[in-house]
C-alpha cells in the first residue's frame, strides 16, 4: 500500500500545499481547524479537485493535472470515514453495508455478514441509523467502508462528535481495526493525543502549508516549527535570540537560558512544556525566582502561572500534580528550574 | 352537463405533472450542483410562479407561436401548438414547474452532503445514488412538489386561455369552463365547476397532509 | 416510498395517455366540417344560440367556439392559432390582424353595435332618468370600469366629459377591474348605479336600464367580424358569417342588447 500526494489548491484565505507519501502505515495530519486538513482528504477521495499536482495510489494515478487525469470518487477505491459517519438514513445497518458491497448476490451477503460480525453489529443489523448511538454509528460506518473494496482509509476527525468516555472506547476499537486492516490510513485530527496514540508518523499542516513529516516521537520531543510546537500542546513559547553556542535569551520571559547542544544561528522561538519545569530549594544554574501570579485547580492537577520576579515578563504555565502542589504549601515565590535538555528551539 | 372539461383538465394536469416531475427534479439537481450562475438559473425557473399567468401565456405565444424560430421549425413537421391540447399541457407545465423545482431543491438541500459523498467514495454509481439515496431521503419534499404542481395545473387558467384557447372538447378545462359559464351568464354551471375543482384540489392537498403527518408523526409547532 | 411514487407517476401517465388518442384528426373525410370560431367573451351566450340554429340548418357543419378576451384571441391568432372566423369586441384587434394580412379580403364587416347605459338595481333602485342626475346629493357611489384598462370605463369617461360632469363624478366613482364586476356591484346595491354596456344590462335580471348615453356622447362601439385568410373551410366560414348577420338574428341580438348594423 503506497500513496503519494503532491497537490496545490487555492482556498479562500490561503493556498493549500501538501506533499507527502505513506506506505503501509497510519499517517496523521495534525492542524488547527480550518487549516486545510479535511480539504486534503477530500482531494484524495476525489470529492474536491485540486488546482494542480498529482495523486498516486498503489501505482494507479488518481489525479494528474498535467496528464488531465481526474478519476471519479467511485473509481478511486478510497474509503472515507466522515465526522458524522454519513450512514444512509433510509437504510438499516445491514442494508447500508449490503448496498455498497460488490460482487454477486451471494458475495454481497457474505461480505455483509462478515463485516456485521467483525464489528459486533449482528444484533443491530435491522435498526436504522437514527436509532444508533454515536459509537454504534461509527462501527457501522467502518463496517460499510470495509465491505466496499478500498485500498486506503481516510479518517476525518473520527472522534470529534463523541463524548470523552465513548471516544476512548472507540479509539480502542479503531486501533484494533487499523491493526487488522492491511491497507494504510490517513488520519486527520486537531487532537494531539489522538494523533499520538493512533498514528505512526505525523505531518503538521499550518495555514494550508504542510511542514515536514515526523515520526510521532520526533515531533513531540523536538518540533521544528512554532505551529508544530503549539499543535503538540506546548503551552509556553517565547521569542528567543542566540547568545552563544549553548545560551539563548527568551524575550517574552526575560530570561537567559542554558540549552543543550548547538543553538542555530537563526533561532527565533524557545519553548518548554508545562510539566517539564522543576521546583528547586535554592538558586542554581537555569533557575529563576518566580512570583506566583495565579493558581487554577484542574481535575487532576494544578495549573500555576509564574512570572520572573521583578519583571513585567509574560507568565509561564506550570502544571503539577495536586499532591506536589500541596507539599509546596502554597508559596508566593518559588525557584523554578528549566532543564536545558527540555528547552525546544525553533527557527520558524 | 358536459363532462369534457373535467376529463381534459385531469388529462392535461396529469400529463403536465409527469413532465414536471422529471423536469423539476432534474433541474433541481442541476441547479444544486451548479457553481456559477446558480442564482440566475433559479430565477429563470421560478419566474413563471411570480409572473401573472397571462404574461406567461403571452411569452409562450411569442416563444412557440408560428412566428417564432421554434414555431417555424415545428411547422416543418406540420406541428402547430396554438389552440391545441399540447399547448394546454405546455402551459400547465410551465406554471407548475417552479413548484416542483423549488420543493425538490429544498428537499435536496436539506440532505447531509456527506451522505452523497460517502456513497460516491464507496463506489455507488450516480444513478444508484439518485434512486436509492437522494429520492427516498427527499421523498417528503418531492411528494409535496408533486401534489402542489398537480393542483396548480388543475387550476391553471391565464396561460392556458392565452396559449391554448377555450375550445370546448379540445382545450376547455374546468377553469376556462368556469370563465365561459360566467361570460354566458350561466352562474349555476360556473358554480358546479367551481365546487368540483375545489373538491379535487382539497382532496389532493389533504391526501398529502395526511401522508406527511403519518411520515413525521410530529405534533404542532406552536402549542 | 418508491412504490408510492411509481404508483403516482404511473397513474398520472395513464391519465395523460388518454390525451393523445382523443385528439384524433377532427376532419375525417365525409365527417362533419368543424368551423373554428373565435369570439369575444361578451358574445358567449348569443353566439351559442345562433350556432345551435345554424347547425340545425347545416347538419354537416359543427361550430367549435373559442371564447376569450379579444386581445388574447388576436395574439393567439397572430401566433398561429387555427381559426376560421373571428368576432372581435373592438376595431383595434381586427385592425391588427388586417395589418398583418391575416384577414380574407372583402370579408371584414362591422356586425354589431353596442351602447353605453346607466343602470340601477332592479329593486329599490333610485329613479334616475338622465346621466346628469348623477351629480345629485343622493347618489353616493357610482360603479365604473377602471378607465385605464377597461374599455367601458373609457366610454363612460367620454360621456361624462361631453356632459361636462366628469370632475364631480370622479369623487363618487368606484372602479371595477372588468365590466362584470361593475355589474355585480350594482346588482347587489353596493353601488347606487353604474355604467355598463347595454348587452351586460340586458342579461342581468337584477338591474334596470335607467338611461342610455346621449347620441354622439362617445365613440361608436362596434363589433367587427371577418374570415381568416388561412381558413380551412372558406365556403362554410363565409356562409356562417352571412348567417350571423341576417335579419332573422336581429331579434336574437336585440334580446342580448346588441344592435345589428
Amino acid at each position: 500500500m503506497e500513496l503519494t500526494v503532491n497537490i496545490e489548491k487555492q482556498l479562500r484565505n490561503f493556498t493549500l500545499q501538501v506533499d507527502f507519501s505513506l506506505r503501509d502505515e497510519v499517517l496523521a495530519l495534525l492542524g488547527a481547524s480550518g487549516c486545510g486538513k479535511s480539504m486534503t482528504l477530500k482531494c484524495i477521495a476525489g470529492l474536491e479537485k485540486p488546482d494542480k499536482g498529482r495523486i498516486v495510489l498503489n501505482g494507479r494515478v488518481l489525479y494528474d493535472s498535467e496528464a488531465g487525469i481526474n478519476l471519479k470518487p467511485q473509481q478511486r477505491k478510497v474509503g472515507y470515514l466522515f465526522q458524522n459517519y454519513a450512514l444512509f438514513p433510509n437504510m438499516t445497518v445491514a442494508e447500508n453495508i449490503a448496498f455498497v458491497a460488490g460482487g454477486s448476490r451471494a458475495e454481497k451477503q457474505r461480505r455483509t455478514a462478515e463485516n456485521l460480525a467483525r464489528f459486533k453489529l449482528e444484533a443491530l443489523a435491522g435498526t436504522y441509523p437514527h436509532e444508533l448511538s454515536g459509537g454504534q454509528q461509527q462501527r457501522a460506518a467502518l463496517a460499510r467502508i470495509l465491505a466496499a473494496d478500498n485500498e486506503l482509509l481516510l479518517l476525518d476527525e473520527p472522534f470529534s462528535a463523541l463524548d470523552s468516555y465513548l471516544k476512548w472506547q472507540l479509539e480502542l476499537e479503531l486501533t484494533a481495526v487499523l491493526q487488522d486492516y492491511h491497507g494504510a490510513a490517513l488520519l486527520v485530527s486537531h487532537d494531539r493525543g489522538e494523533v499520538y496514540r493512533l498514528a505512526n508518523r505525523i505531518a503538521v499542516i499550518n495555514q494550508g502549508k504542510m511542514e515536514a513529516v515526523h515520526t510521532k516521537q520526533g515531533l513531540f520531543q523536538s518540533p521544528d516549527t512554532l505551529a508544530a510546537t503549539l499543535l503538540t500542546g506546548c503551552k509556553n513559547v517565547s521569542a528567543a535570540r542566540r547568545l552563544a553556542a549553548d545560551r539563548i535569551y527568551a524575550e517574552d520571559w526575560q530570561m537567559e537560558l542554558q540549552v543543550l547542544g548547538q543553538v542555530p544561528e537563526n533561532v527565533r522561538y524557545a519553548a518548554i512544556r508545562a510539566h517539564f519545569m522543576e521546583v528547586k530549594p535554592k538558586m542554581q544554574e537555569n533557575t529563576f525566582a518566580m512570583d506566583v501570579v495565579n493558581v487554577v485547580e484542574d481535575v487532576f492537577s494544578y495549573l500555576v502561572m509564574l512570572r520572573r520576579q521583578g519583571t513585567e515578563a509574560r507568565p509561564l504555565r506550570w502544571e503539577l500534580s495536586k499532591d506536589e502542589w500541596r507539599r509546596l504549601k502554597e508559596p508566593a515565590v518559588l525557584y523554578l528550574y528549566f532543564p536545558p535538555e527540555k528547552i525546544m528551539l525553533m527557527e520558524r | 352537463m358536459e363532462w369534457s372539461p373535467l376529463i381534459i383538465t385531469l388529462q392535461t394536469a396529469g400529463a403536465a405533472t409527469v413532465a414536471t416531475f422529471f423536469l423539476g427534479i432534474g433541474l433541481a439537481l442541476l441547479v444544486v450542483r451548479m457553481r456559477r450562475f446558480q442564482g440566475l438559473a433559479d430565477a429563470v425557473i421560478t419566474l413563471p410562479m411570480v409572473l401573472p399567468p397571462t404574461v406567461v401565456g403571452f411569452f409562450l405565444l411569442l416563444l412557440l407561436g408560428k412566428r417564432s424560430v421554434i414555431g417555424k421549425f415545428l411547422l416543418q413537421f406540420d406541428i402547430n401548438l396554438v389552440f391545441t391540447w399540447k399547448a394546454a399541457v405546455i402551459a400547465a407545465i410551465v406554471v407548475s414547474l417552479p413548484l416542483m423545482y423549488r420543493t425538490a431543491r429544498g428537499a435536496f438541500e436539506q440532505l447531509d452532503p456527506n451522505i452523497i459523498s460517502a456513497a460516491r467514495t464507496l463506489g455507488v454509481s450516480d444513478w444508484r445514488i439518485f434512486w436509492h439515496i437522494l429520492l427516498p431521503n427527499a421523498r417528503g419534499g418531492i411528494l409535496a412538489g408533486l401534489v402542489l404542481s398537480f393542483t396548480r395545473a388543475l387550476g391553471e387558467f391565464g396561460a392556458t386561455i392565452m396559449f391554448a384557447g377555450n375550445i370546448p372538447g379540445v382545450t376547455q378545462t374546468m377553469s376556462t369552463a368556469i370563465y365561459a359559464a360566467v361570460q354566458a351568464n350561466d352562474y349555476d354551471l360556473a358554480g358546479q365547476w367551481a365546487v368540483i375543482i375545489v373538491a379535487f384540489s382539497l382532496f389532493f392537498v389533504l391526501l398529502l397532509n395526511w401522508w406527511l403527518a403519518r411520515q413525521t408523526k410530529g405534533g404542532a409547532l406552536w402549542s | 416510498m418508491k412504490k408510492v411514487l411509481v404508483w403516482i407517476v404511473a397513474a398520472l401517465s395513464l391519465l395523460a395517455a388518454g390525451c393523445g388518442s382523443e385528439q384524433a384528426q377532427p376532419e375525417q373525410k365525409g365527417g362533419p366540417v368543424e368551423l373554428h370560431v373565435a369570439a369575444a367573451a361578451s358574445l358567449t351566450d348569443v353566439m351559442q344560440e345562433i350556432a345551435a340554429a345554424y347547425e340545425k340548418e347545416h347538419p354537416q357543419v359543427k361550430v367549435v367556439f373559442n371564447f376569450g378576451s379579444s386581445g388574447a384571441l388576436q395574439q393567439a391568432i397572430q401566433n398561429g392559432g387555427q381559426t376560421d372566423v373571428f368576432f372581435s369586441a373592438a376595431q383595434k384587434q381586427m385592425n391588427a390582424l388586417e395589418k398583418d394580412g391575416l384577414l380574407s379580403e372583402g370579408t371584414r364587416r362591422d356586425l354589431l353595435i353596442n351602447e353605453v347605459v346607466l343602470i340601477v338595481p332592479a329593486e329599490g333602485g333610485k329613479s334616475l332618468q338622465d346621466f346628469k342626475e348623477l351629480t345629485g346629493a343622493d347618489i353616493q357611489h357610482i360603479a365604473l370600469g377602471e378607465p385605464k384598462g377597461v374599455p367601458v370605463g373609457q366610454y363612460a369617461e367620454e360621456v361624462f366629459t361631453s356632459l361636462g360632469i366628469l370632475e364631480p363624478i370622479k369623487a363618487k366613482a368606484v372602479y371595477g377591474s372588468d365590466v362584470r364586476q361593475v355589474l355585480s356591484w350594482v346588482e347587489t346595491g353596493d353601488a347606487d348605479c353604474g355604467v355598463v354596456y347595454a348587452t351586460d344590462a340586458a342579461v342581468s335580471k337584477k338591474v334596470r336600464v335607467a338611461a342610455k348615453a346621449p347620441a354622439g356622447s362617445h365613440k361608436p362601439i362596434v363589433y367587427p367580424a371577418a374570415m381568416l385568410k388561412d381558413s380551412k373551410h372558406p365556403e362554410e366560414a363565409k356562409d356562417f358569417l352571412n348567417f350571423v348577420g341576417n335579419d332573422d338574428n336581429k331579434k336574437l341580438f336585440a334580446k342580448y342588447g346588441f344592435e345589428v348594423k
